[in-house]
């Protein structure tokens, strides 16, 4: 944009490059101290890198029960994504359509839902379900209100994406002869796909890292996802750091290869609905 | 037969049905809930009486509860020096951030989005990170100020009633930067080049682009990013969940978190929902205030 002298812009690089190293100091800390030996981790000065590394993955993953909880994690997160994705994407159609008051409405309604805190929905969710007899299937439950949650996300960023398919391809798919439904399916859907798989991608990397709903909906260990076994170890007491942060890397490590992988879509993706 | 046809298979009824579809989950598991937390913070709910029908409405009685509990004035207090810190801070930062990274250079855009790993950490995790950097005794934060000369004691951030509310802000600051500097990039991108060209030539210096194009330029956006920094950070819970637990003896507490506990923790279920009513009042204001802002740009 600005344009600058050759130097300079090298300059402007490595202080970049160094603004991003400050930033991501803390992730940085998690994976070097995950590979640090007990002494190691509570050594004064600390070190800044392993000089005995030691992969604990083995150990941390049987001790504190991360099979279980990892799993717990991919069925809320999957069925969460299924519910979204189901009924989020056709709102997102009409609502990108079809300019009406009516319409006006349902998007207000959609952005206000949108920022309410699922802290302070739990309560009342909790004390339904607790009348519905849902506690009995409180995976089922979290799902369920999660994807609530979650839902109003998807719709305004997959929005975006159907504004931009042209509307005379599906028009000429109805001429053809297509039901709307047909036209929808196979016209504006598969024109629209980047848009829903980089919106779907990030509501399951943010359903794999909730938290208030599972916490307060599941009371079996068996059921419980990542966030709140990560939550039992942790806490002002919390004393096992190394293995803290082996769980941390653990789990995150695998949405951070996505993110970064996705990261120039979902960027766009992100600001697409800002411009829009 | 035929009439569904037309409606519904070839006319606008179809997009009505589909919204309609998406709505009606919404209204089932997100208004709902919103209308019964009223309906619960006027009844006297415990464990009994949860899973029954009648329960006993005691009009404003929860309510004189919660107002003339000790703790309710210290934590809204919290709340207020939670939010207002973390916005002014995040915004600061992000908005220095994105005026940093729209300048002239190799990867900008790339090394901008690895901000952006922060934003999509789960909170829980970026909690129990934060927790290990303010670590008391063996905390990297703590080393490193005491050998820059800045302090001779240890801070214990999560364990010093004074101090440990400032170890949540510090977090939230961390985990809200990206997000603002990114929707500020947004803005910022939008403002036409040869605007500032023009002023170059007129000879106004840096400073006073900033002020006299940037600033009123961004004034939509900035709005847009402060109402979504307060909605995030009250939405905020999993920091406090990992790193103090409102405590000690909920010296870093705040009404969010307060809710919760009141209602999960001392199953005084009445009481937390009427804190939770109290947050809402608020974030409903703020969010009018953001959709209103954006109307014509609808920001995620």
């Amino acid at each position: 944009m600005l344009s600058s002298t050759p130097w300079k812009r090298w300059l402007l690089l490595a202080i970049a490059v160094l603004l991003v190293a400050i930033y991501l100091f803390p992730l940085y800390w998690m994976y070097v101290t995950a590979l640090k030996t007990n002494t190691e981790t509570f050594a004064n000065p600390p070190t800044l890198w392993p000089h005995h590394a030691e992969l604990k993955v083995a150990r941390v993953w049987n001790d504190m029960g991360m099979g279980s909880f990892i799993q717990n994690s991919l069925v809320i997160a999957c069925g969460t994504v299924a519910i979204v994705v189901l009924f989020g994407t056709g709102c997102a159609y009409g609502l990108a359509r079809v300019r009406s008051v009516w319409m006006d409405v349902a998007l207000f309604m959609v952005l206000m839902l949108q920022v309410l805190p699922p802290s302070l929905l739990i309560t009342p969710i909790f004390v339904a379900f607790s009348q519905l007899g849902l506690l009995s299937w409180p995976r089922t439950g979290t799902i369920l209100a999660t994807a609530a949650n979650k839902l109003p996300l998807y719709i305004v960023l997959v929005r975006a994406a159907f504004t931009q398919v042209p509307r005379e391809l599906e028009e000429a798919a109805l001429v053809d002869g297509n039901s709307r439904i047909g036209a929808f399916l196979s016209i504006s859907v598969p024109l629209a796909r980047n848009g829903i798989l980089v919106s779907a991608i990030l509501i399951f990397l943010q359903a794999l890292g909730e938290y208030v709903y599972s916490r307060s909906l599941i009371t079996d260990r068996a059921y419980q996802p990542a966030t709140v076994g990560l939550q039992f170890f942790v806490g002002p007491n919390a004393s096992d750091w190394t293995g803290i942060m082996t769980f941390a890397a653990i789990y995150v490590t695998p949405i951070l290869i996505i993110f970064v992988l996705a990261q120039r879509r979902i960027v766009s993706g992100l600001t697409s609905g800002a411009l829009k | 037969m035929l009439r569904f046809n037309r409606v519904f298979r070839d006319g606008g009824g179809f997009d009505g049905a589909l919204v309609l579809l998406a709505l009606a989950y919404l209204v089932a598991f997100s208004a709902f809930p919103l209308i019964y937390n009223l309906v619960i913070s006027f009844q006297s709910v415990d464990l009994f009486t949860i899973a029954t029908f009648d329960r006993p409405f005691v009009g404003l009685e929860n309510y004189r509860d919660i107002v003339n509990d000790p703790l309710f004035w210290p934590v809204v207090r919290n709340t207020i020096l939670f939010v207002g810190l973390s916005v002014v801070f995040q915004l600061g930062i992000g908005l220095a951030l994105a005026l940093f990274f729209r300048l002239d250079f190799p990867g900008s855009t790339w090394l901008r989005g690895l901000f952006l790993a922060g934003w999509i950490m789960p909170g829980l995790v970026v909690g129990a990170i934060w927790g290990w950097l303010l670590a008391g005794d063996f905390g990297v934060v703590n080393w490193l100020i005491q050998s820059l000369g800045l302090t001779q004691q240890k801070i214990f951030w999560l364990s010093d009633p004074s101090i440990s509310i400032y170890s949540v802000i510090i977090a939230n600051i961390w985990l809200g930067v990206p997000f603002n500097m990114i929707l500020l990039s947004v803005g910022l991108a939008a403002i036409p080049a040869d605007v500032y060209e023009a002023a170059e030539l007129d000879g106004a210096s840096r400073l006073q682009r900033f002020f006299t194009i940037t600033l009123p330029m961004m004034r939509a956006q900035l709005g847009a990013v402060i109402s979504l920094g307060i909605i995030f950070t009250l939405q905020q819970f999993d920091l406090f969940a990992a790193l103090t637990q409102g405590g000690p003896s909920n010296a870093s507490n705040v009404l969010q978190y307060w809710s919760w506990e009141l209602a999960f923790r001392e199953y005084r279920i009445g009481h937390g929902s009427v804190v939770s009513v109290f947050m809402i009042i608020v974030v409903i204001f703020v969010a009018t205030a953001y959709v209103r802002s954006t109307r014509h740009e609808h920001v995620v």
